[in-house]
């Protein structure tokens, strides 16, 4: 216990952690707040800057830009009406009318602390369910893996974009991606056409930049004309009435977030829309109708999103499944550093999970500072124009992307990857689950292998058994009820 | 972006594609190991370019359905043009690719450099002075911050690295 304390107070008494916590979490209201910028993008670059550091230095720094970049994007959202990021979409519905209502001061303060109520209840979550869900998975073998990944892959796919067919499609591209270069198990050449190059794989960093860092500085070009609306901004403080009212809604909703991001492969962004459209049916007698500036339209997205960031951690450090893009990202650091995340992971090293929650906690704590703090400043350097930015984010990507193996390779890797993702974009095919599937490709690969090994290759059993055995049966079910969720079929009869 | 209903202009032929480069990869992961065992390392792929596959198919189906709706007086190219690849657009990309293909060859100091007095005009900024003072500024604090915070040895260049002082590599 006095171990796990040690552990969890790390980051808050070693002065460099501290600051690199605090840093993350003041970049990553920046990164979240400017439009084009995303928390993905912001995390792909830095990883493959971080890669001497120590693990748990370049932890503290994620998870400062994590949370400060979730909670980001609802400034912009307030005060400009353009999401800084996709979870503070449903945020913008209230929050710029409160703005044009001469309440943008009053909606910051409010979000902040409510973002930061929400954080503390992911947190706690994060805290409570981690050891039990890692030593669930414990008994998940081949089989559960290869239906959690699989669910992974889907769900991202069906909630995130419009097009179930296209979900699973970039999905199984990242799947195949994942699959270039030497098989891990046999050590046999696999899609690399003889070419020296393939044989070493195709770093996902690299990737996970163009398709997040390059496709979305592209794509920005077609907003280049939207100018920014001044708001007067004054009266950060909420007043403790206001907030102690909403408390009640924020918890529900916490919870609603807590649950999407702890799902495999949904995030912030939908758990703040869930949240919202919650509080709309839930809320009798809001401040003042939805849609017009109610305050219960920017506290349900908000605590929410937030939730879901430790949400998303228990998936990413108990069964080595992402939580979210984000969550992918991280995971493909700790890789890096040489860890497994997994069920292992809690066992063999406690002290990392105990530092995560401290540091979150810790950046939490950073975010109520700088949430209530230089707004002003914030107001300017948020209308820095386009034009200016988006060369420079893309300078940052060509460092990001040579820093992987000081090899020019990964550059153009990366500009690759940037341009088919923008296509992609624009014919309504979401990048998320091409990140996500190169992440999980390699777990399916294995499980499905090592599963059916266990069967010896017995294509009956192997069928049979996802039947037979409890975990993998209620598995099943959360899969195929995903899919069916999609059809006209099951929309036609829930209509009826 | 993306709509749900009306065919975006080059759509259809992105989808053909889309299924074509499934089909292909389906044969390339066929040819790693055949049928020769259910576990073999081609399965897997087989499967993930099986899954393209179908599901390319499908949303072919879907785009080949759906109508292509053009503004008055506006023909196809026009329509791909303003809503895919505008001028701007292409410019920038093409400096993009010019400027990761020159990294190596004039190092990042200048490749960087030439890249953001150049792109920030083509996408609208005007003002020169304040173009070359933020490349310059900003880039000095990326060089700084990234060889010395996270130890990142940028391309110094093979054209004009020997002529660089030994700090500035």
């Amino acid at each position: 216990m006095m171990e796990a304390l040690g552990y969890f107070l790390m980051s808050w008494l070693d002065i460099r952690m501290l600051a690199l916590t605090a840093l993350g979490t003041f970049a990553g209201i920046y990164i979240g707040a400017i439009p084009g910028l995303s928390v993905t993008m912001a995390v792909s670059i830095l990883i493959s800057f971080t890669f001497k550091w120590d693990v748990n230095e370049a932890l503290a720094l994620i998870s400062g830009i994590y949370l400060g970049g979730v909670y980001g994007g609802s400034r912009t959202a307030i005060l400009l009406n353009i999401p800084g990021a996709p979870s503070a979409i449903a945020t913008g519905l209230d929050g710029y009318p409160l703005a044009k209502r001469g309440e943008a001061g009053q909606a910051i303060g409010l979000t902040t602390v409510i973002s930061v109520y929400g954080g503390f209840i992911g947190i706690l979550a994060l805290a409570v369910a981690a050891p039990a869900v890692s030593s669930l998975a414990l008994k998940f073998g081949p089989r559960e893996y290869l239906l959690l990944a699989l669910w992974g892959i889907l769900l991202v796919g069906s909630l995130s974009g419009e097009s179930l067919s296209k979900g699973i499609f970039s999905g199984a591209l990242g799947a195949l991606i994942a699959c270039v270069g030497l098989d891990p198990m046999t050590g046999e050449q696999r899609l690399t056409f003889g070419s020296l190059q393939l044989s070493a794989g195709i770093s996902y960093i690299a990737a996970m930049i163009g398709f997040f860092g390059v496709a979305e500085v592209i794509a920005q070009i077609h907003d280049l004309k939207l100018k920014a609306i001044k708001q007067n901004v004054s009266k950060i403080i909420p007043p403790w009435g206001l907030v102690r009212k909403h408390l009640g809604l924020a918890t529900r909703t916490s919870t609603i977030g807590v649950v999407v991001g702890a799902l495999p492969g949904a995030g912030g962004d939908i758990a703040a829309l869930m949240a919202y459209d919650h509080a709309k049916r839930s809320v009798k007698n809001p401040s003042r109708p939805f849609g017009e500036g109610a305050y219960e339209g920017l506290v349900a997205p908000e605590s929410a999103n937030n939730a879901a960031v430790g949400g998303a951690y228990v998936p990413m450090l108990t069964l080595g499944i992402p939580g979210d893009a984000v969550t992918a990202v991280i995971i493909g650091a700790l890789y890096i550093h040489g860890l497994k995340p997994g069920p292992m992971l809690m066992i063999e090293t406690p002290h990392l999970f105990w530092f995560v929650v401290g540091s979150l906690c810790l950046a939490n704590i950073f975010l109520l500072i700088f949430g209530l703090t230089g707004i002003k400043i914030f107001a300017k350097i948020v209308e820095t124009p386009k034009p200016i930015l988006l060369p420079l984010i893309l300078v940052l990507s060509a460092v990001g992307a040579y820093a992987i193996n000081n090899n020019p390779v990964d550059v153009y890797w990366m500009l690759g990857f940037g341009l088919l993702g923008y296509l992609l974009k624009m014919y309504g095919f979401q990048v998320g689950p091409v990140i996500l599937g190169m992440i999980l490709g390699p777990i399916m690969d294995r499980s499905y292998r090592q599963a059916m090994l266990s069967t010896g290759e017995d294509v009956g059993l192997f069928v049979t058994e996802f039947f037979t055995t409890p975990l993998s049966a209620i598995l099943l079910a959360a899969l195929v009820f995903t899919v069916v969720s999609q059809t006209g079929w099951y929309k036609r009869l829930r209509n009826r | 972006m993306h709509t749900s209903h009306p065919r975006l202009p080059g759509e259809l032929t992105f989808m053909a594609l889309v299924v074509l480069f499934s089909a292909f990869m389906l044969w390339a992961s066929y040819s790693i190991s055949q049928f020769t065992s259910i576990t073999s390392p081609g399965v897997f792929p087989m499967l993930c370019a099986a899954a393209m596959l179908v599901t390319g198919l499908m949303s072919l189906v879907k785009t080949a359905r759906a109508r292509l709706v053009l503004d008055d007086g506006e023909g196809w190219v026009q329509q791909l043009v303003r809503k895919l690849f505008p001028l701007q657009l292409v410019l920038f990309t093409g400096l993009i690719v010019a400027y990761m293909l020159l990294l190596e060859v004039l190092g990042f100091l200048v490749a960087s450099y030439l890249f953001l007095v150049i792109s920030m005009p083509v996408l609208g900024s005007r003002r020169i002075g304040l173009n070359f003072l933020v490349s310059l500024v900003t880039l000095a604090v990326i060089f700084v911050v990234f060889r010395t915070a996270f130890s990142v040895v940028l391309p110094a260049g093979s054209l004009v690295g020997p002529y660089l002082p030994e700090l500035l590599k």
